[in-house]
């Protein structure tokens, strides 16, 4: 039995040095581990369990107004958009609960104001639910 | 002293294994993605004629007890004697899907359709209602604010603009919508319900003028839906 804890505890030199190497090399494995995800950049959106919010161009106060022909909307002014949406791409979906209809334009490089033409008319109504999504820029 | 083979073949392994897992996650964690902006908006619009989704009324100093909630047209007056104001409410509770209590309003405006401007450069004070009333109800004598005139304090308005004809002031066309009514706040303490909504009230800065100073705008009775009175609220359900 003495024997035996001795050579687990002490196994001379060569075995130590073995040791040593598979020890560092192990911890330089983890280190690398810790060094890669310390330098992973997440842009966005969800991986597995985790997430992280999303960049955004603006968070400010969007006016809109709807445009009409008649008592129907036919496109959608989006204005008060800074010059941190420029170039972004401006989706618009305007529903006015029976009906919906949607178009998209390119925000102007400055910002500012942009009008989105809706594919189709839609009938105004008292209530009315319309999407924004700017993508990009 | 010699380390079995077998057991060295697993150090190395395993070694090797640990290395490559992370460069394989180095590779595919290496993630870019787009801006991305989402809003929505709600947008309650006085139409048609008979819709509860808006009510409005003007009420008039110089017709203490008579109700105007029928009427085309609304006025936010200043004038000795005859100061009129105007009260409308916006039915939030319409809105579909329904505005969440943790949404963040970011813009709230209020649009009116000016059809007449007060010859001098006027300042419109909005104040948020803190009581019921209703369209077809409400005078001058009966109205939330009471009769006394310059009440409640200017201080306490929600926002303000100007209007009138002379050139600098904020809303100098006439028959367009009127800019600068924002209740932002005010519809954000709706939504989370820490204040009810009866509406806003509309009334001249300085009340008590000298001469008649009018600002004319289209209501709900008119039944134009280019003219209608619309609320505007934009907002996020993610900050």
């Amino acid at each position: 039995m003495a024997d035996g804890r001795r050579r687990i505890l002490s196994s001379g030199p060569g075995m130590s040095s073995i040791r040593s190497v598979a020890v560092a090399a192990l911890l330089t494995a983890l280190g690398a581990t810790t060094a890669f995800s310390a330098s992973l950049a997440f842009g966005g959106g969800s991986l597995g369990m985790a997430s992280t919010n999303t960049p955004r161009c603006t968070s400010a106060g969007l006016g809109l107004i709807q445009n009409l022909s008649g008592s129907n909307v036919i496109s959608v002014t989006v204005n008060s958009l800074p010059s941190a949406c420029g170039n972004a791409t401006l989706q618009v979906t305007l529903n006015n609960l029976t009906t919906s209809s949607g178009g998209s334009a390119t925000v102007p490089a400055a910002g500012g104001s942009v009008t989105v033409t809706l594919a189709a008319a839609v009938a105004m109504a008292a209530t009315e639910e319309i999407d924004l999504v700017l993508t990009g820029p | 002293m010699s380390i079995p083979r077998g057991r060295l073949t697993l150090i190395v392994g395993a070694v090797v294994c640990a290395l490559a897992v992370q460069a394989g996650l180095a590779a595919g964690l290496n993630l870019a993605s787009q801006a991305l902006t989402p809003y929505r908006t709600c947008v309650i619009t006085a139409t048609t004629a008979a819709t509860t989704a808006v009510i409005d009324a003007s009420v008039r100093q110089g017709s203490a007890t008579s109700n105007f909630g029928t009427q085309t047209t609304n006025n936010v007056a200043t004038q000795s004697g005859q100061n009129r104001r105007l009260y409308v409410r916006y039915d939030l509770s319409l809105c579909t899907p329904a505005i969440p209590a943790t949404a963040t309003v970011r813009l709230a405006t209020i649009r009116m359709f000016a059809t007449g401007l007060p010859t001098t450069c006027r300042t419109v004070d909005v104040f948020r209602v803190t009581a019921t009333w209703t369209e077809a109800g409400i005078t001058w004598n009966n109205q939330p604010f009471g009769t006394a005139i310059n009440n409640p304090a200017s201080g306490s308005a929600s926002d303000t603009f100007d209007i009138g004809t002379p050139v600098g002031c904020q809303n100098v066309t006439v028959n367009a919508f009127i800019v600068g009514a924002t209740v932002t706040s005010d519809v954000a303490a709706f939504v989370a319900g820490t204040a009810t909504n009866f509406g806003w009230m509309l009334r001249d800065d300085v009340e008590g003028s000298a001469s008649a100073l009018t600002s004319t705008f289209s209501a709900k009775n008119l039944g134009t839906a280019a003219q209608a009175p619309q609320l505007v609220v934009t907002y996020v359900t993610v900050p």
